[in-house]
């Protein structure tokens, strides 16, 4: 009983908070199935005669599907090599050597730096491999984040020494020691890797903007944003798109949502 | 076949020094425990020999070979560790097998021998747990077979027994002792337990402070300890120190106002010429005193400290607290006097200065 007089205070904001929180996403449903003017006063709150010809519309009148597996392949080379670099970055970061501390500062310096301000080189670099317009280039500037590999860090960390040690001196190399012992020893800073690198890189919209030229290689912020200059009174389509490209991001999230919260709270209490 | 040898060994951190050019000597099959307070140097010793800490000046020789460049992968050795380092995620079977895996062994042979372990060590039930489904015991076994399966030529124990309780401490060192006698294999054990230590060893080494004190059997560092350290730090209850004064000619030495010990021959000459020593009476050297004793000491008994086998009285010799081990069948009591006696036979002699024993002078 006092218990449960204590906590439903905190209960009652919390539900609120979220209920708040829900509100634009609510707004985004509902606009999807009604289509009605979102600037009308006053707003309805359900929607009047709800369809889903606004999701057949952009089924049909743009290549969505072809954007979708774009969008999906890029985002599997991202996490995919997100997690073997990360995690062999982070593991060179828990030994010793000389000089760690000076990667340590430029990894967290470099962090600070906007990719904006990188995107020049990016594009130099990715246009002298000739990867402009491909799958590769695509990825290439997502391939590592430097806070997943501080995530991984931090969580290696907190393998004892001692597993390592034994490894090493039954002669399990080291690639075997990331891969077999201290990635599986690690769920939570796995699946923080998979949900940053996969949300980043779903979402990313300057960089596809600026190294694809055909509409067959376009990501789905890229054709959302064409979407939105061609067809000018189409607020119904428009946010059934936002529902569809929305839809895997809340997929992952909730495959890997508690390993997530774990990882980044563990990532927080280490140094 | 495996000797391993020390030559000169030290250990530094940056500019501290934690171990202090050791040399030590193991012959093959030998079991060797390195034994002394927390912080001396043991585990740092004991990985230097596995390869996990570079040698900052000396050598390490495994068989003849020096070993100081080589990977601890390279050394042939296998080494169970304090907390065991069980991998979480794999199951017993797997846990034995992961480091064989590495070395091009048949299946075949990976899985005879993981069977064989697993008899040897009684785990042939759990071999498909994790870790975390086992006692502390079992654990323990589960990293010896580990260990074992790798057919070492030297193996190395940090603290394997020190998170067991009391009692399974006790059946876990007759199985490592069991374990020696049927591997045959050249073992180096550390422990800060000197009943560990005298129980396993073939040969103790006694550590303080990054340098060794004694290397002798278990019966040689127990009956003629190199220091009062070695004195006191081998044997329980611990040794009694109490300052004597030495007769000029070195032929008896005072403890108390008409307690004179006379020490046996070989001491006299180191004695001679000394007005202090430190005397080492160890507790079961105390007797009751009977007509044939020449000195006695009459003394009160402060505390009675009885464990079944044996009675602890704890008393003092002028102003110094003493302690010794009687039969119980006395019936003492606090309160209690008594006239006691000591066998000069079994009494050491140490320099009061720097705690050395005056017998490395008898000769
Ligand atoms: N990485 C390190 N840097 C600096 N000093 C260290 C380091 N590792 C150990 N030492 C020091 O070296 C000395 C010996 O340490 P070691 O771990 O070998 O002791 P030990 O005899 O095994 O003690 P214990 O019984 O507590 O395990 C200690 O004084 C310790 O403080
Ligand atoms: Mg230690």
């Amino acid at each position: 009983m006092m218990r449960k007089n204590r906590t439903w205070p905190i209960h009652l904001a919390l539900i609120t908070i979220s209920m708040v929180m829900l509100i634009p996403f609510y707004w985004v449903l509902k606009t999807s199935v009604a289509g009605e003017n979102i600037f009308a006063y006053p707003p309805s709150i359900l929607p009047k005669d709800p369809h889903v010809f606004f999701f057949v519309d952009v089924w049909y009148f743009i290549p969505f599907v072809r954007y979708f597996f774009n969008s999906i392949f890029v985002v599997t080379i991202v996490i995919a090599l997100n997690l073997v670099f990360n995690a062999m970055a982070g593991y060179a970061l828990t030994k010793n050597f000389r000089g760690k501390k000076v990667v340590m500062l430029l990894l967290l310096s470099c962090m600070m730096i906007p990719f904006q301000a990188t995107i020049i080189p990016a594009y130099l670099v990715t246009a002298k491999m000739g990867l402009l317009n491909s799958y590769i280039g695509l990825a290439l500037p997502e391939l590592s984040h430097i806070i997943c590999i501080l995530i991984f860090k931090a969580s290696f960390d907190a393998v004892p020494k001692s597993l390592v040690e034994a490894a090493r001196i039954d002669g399990v190399p080291e690639w075997k020691i990331i891969f077999k012992v201290m990635l599986p020893l690690s769920k939570s800073a796995i699946a923080t890797n998979v949900i940053l690198s996969f949300i980043w890189s779903w979402n990313q919209l300057l960089w596809p903007l600026i190294i694809i030229r055909d509409t067959e290689m376009q990501t789905i912020p890229l054709g959302l944003s064409y979407f939105l200059s061609y067809f000018e009174d189409t607020t119904g389509a428009l946010y059934a798109f936002c529902v569809m490209a929305l839809v895997p991001t809340i997929f992952v999230f909730l495959l890997a949502q508690r390993q997530f919260i774990e990882g980044l709270t563990s990532g927080a209490t280490k140094e | 076949m495996a000797t391993v040898e020390l030559k000169n060994v030290i250990k530094r951190y940056g500019d501290l020094e934690v171990v202090h050019g050791v040399d030590l000597a193991i012959a093959d099959k030998e079991f060797v425990v390195l034994v002394g307070p927390s912080g001396c140097g043991k585990s740092t010793i004991l990985r230097m020999i596995a390869g996990l800490e570079d040698i900052s000046d000396g050598e390490i020789l495994i068989d003849d070979t020096v070993v100081n460049e080589l990977e601890p992968k390279n050394r042939n050795i296998a080494m169970v560790f304090q907390d065991y380092a069980l991998y979480p995620h794999l199951t017993v079977r797997q846990n034995m097998s992961f480091g064989l895996e590495n070395h091009k062994i048949a299946k075949a042979e990976i899985g005879k021998r993981v069977a064989d372990a697993s008899v040897i060590l009684g785990l042939e039930d759990y071999m498909d747990r994790k870790p975390r489904q086992l006692s502390g015991g079992q654990r323990q076994r589960v990293a010896m077979g580990r260990a074992i399966v790798r057919n070492p030529k030297v193996f190395l124990f940090d603290e394997p027994l020190s998170n067991l309780d009391a009692k399974l401490r006790g059946v876990m060192r007759t199985e490592i002792k069991k374990l020696h006698q049927r591997v045959a294999t050249t073992v180096i054990f550390v422990t800060h337990d000197q009943v560990e230590a005298m129980t396993l060893a073939d040969r103790v080494v006694v550590l303080k402070d990054g340098h060794v004190e004694q290397i002798g059997t278990p019966e040689e560092v127990y009956h003629t300890p190199a220091s009062v350290f070695v004195a006191g730090f081998i044997g329980s209850p611990t040794m009694n120190f109490i300052t004597g004064s030495v007769s000029s000619s070195g032929d008896s030495v005072r403890l108390a106002d008409n307690f004179v010990l006379t020490p046996p021959e070989h001491w006299h000459a180191a004695l001679a010429g000394r007005r202090e020593v430190t005397v080492g009476i160890r507790p079961e050297t105390f007797h009751v005193a009977d007509a044939e004793d020449a000195s006695v000491l009459d003394i009160k008994i402060d505390v009675v400290e009885p464990l079944g086998s044996d009675t602890m009285i704890f008393f003092k010799i002028d102003s110094a607290e003493a302690v010794a081990r009687v039969v119980p069948k006395l019936g003492l009591r606090s309160g209690d006097t008594l006239s006691v006696s000591v066998d000069t036979q079994a009494i050491h002699f140490f320099d009061p200065e720097n705690g050395q024993s005056l017998r490395g002078s008898e000769a």
